[in-house]
């Protein structure tokens, strides 16, 4: 049964599905010229805590739309994982600051051979 | 007034949001996310996921956040660069992300949503619930994220630890 129903009943009130995932995509676009615009890497973690944020909404918006918890038991998931990731990501900045100050992350190309 | 509700919220997130990447200051930058925060958080209430509207506030408004703030304050707000190495970066920023848009908006565009039969959304999304799934169906990815937090902690630790050589 697919049809265009993307409308939900929420407190007797009708709103449009789309809405909350055109919110998300603007949102993760945001956070993405976030990443490629800005040079500090603290700032750039910011971003990227953004654009997982704009993802939960999108798996949140589609379990209600499906009328399916699945989808927030998986936004859960990810909240786990982008906390992880950004204690990890801020160990790694401290270790890095210790040794010397960094005001652009493309300073950071020891790597390069 | 739910549709209000919602515009606002969707509003503060949206300012939030551009805050976030115009602001000079990181400190500016996280404070402004928050904001993003408390009106997603918002939105999870819209869509009935009240025990993910309640970790929200805790977990990113609450730790998270104040992890980065300890960070910035620990390591000094720092200068940002005006110019990158790269030449042209910003502009090309800025075009892969109007591409990028213009992608998911035509995506969007198109969609045909299913519609489940049944509507009874009084349970849907209540902690019972969210337990139910976490603790039945979901019970080994869930005590995989729980690895995934130990792990971190001990990465976070070694990391952070005095370098004596």
């Amino acid at each position: 049964m697919f049809l265009d129903a993307g409308t939900l009943q929420i407190a007797g009130e009708s709103l449009d599905t789309g809405w909350f995932l055109y919110l998300a995509a603007i949102l993760f676009v945001i956070g993405a010229v976030g990443v490629l615009v800005r040079r500090n890497p603290l700032v750039i973690l910011i971003c990227i805590e953004l654009m997982l944020n704009a993802v939960n909404l999108t798996l949140v918006t589609f379990s209600r739309q499906l009328q399916n918890l699945d989808g927030q038991l998986f936004a859960l998931m990810a909240l786990t994982v982008a906390a992880a990731e950004a204690v990890v990501g801020l160990g790694i900045l401290v270790d890095i600051f210790r040794l010397r100050e960094v005001e652009d992350v493309d300073e950071l190309s020891e790597l390069r051979g | 007034m739910i549709t209000a509700i919602f515009f606002i919220a969707s509003l503060l997130a949206l300012l939030g949001a551009v805050g976030v990447v115009l602001f000079r200051n990181p400190i500016a930058s996280v404070l402004s996310l928050v904001l993003v925060m408390f009106a997603l958080s918002v939105h999870f209430l819209l869509l009935s996921a009240q025990f993910l509207f309640a970790v929200q506030i805790i977990v990113y408004a609450g730790a998270v956040m104040v992890l980065f703030l300890f960070v910035i304050a620990l390591l000094g707000p720092g200068r940002e660069l005006a110019t990158s190495r790269l030449p042209r970066q910003g502009w090309l920023a800025v075009v892969f992300a109007a591409g990028f848009a213009v992608l998911l908006v035509s995506l969007l565009g198109n969609l045909t949503y299913h519609q489940p039969a049944s509507t009874n959304l009084d349970l849907f999304g209540t902690v019972e619930q969210v337990a139910i799934g976490l603790f039945t169906t979901y019970l080994y990815p869930f005590e995989l994220t729980s690895l995934i937090l130990l792990v971190a902690a001990v990465g976070a630790i070694y990391l952070s630890r005095e370098h004596r050589s």
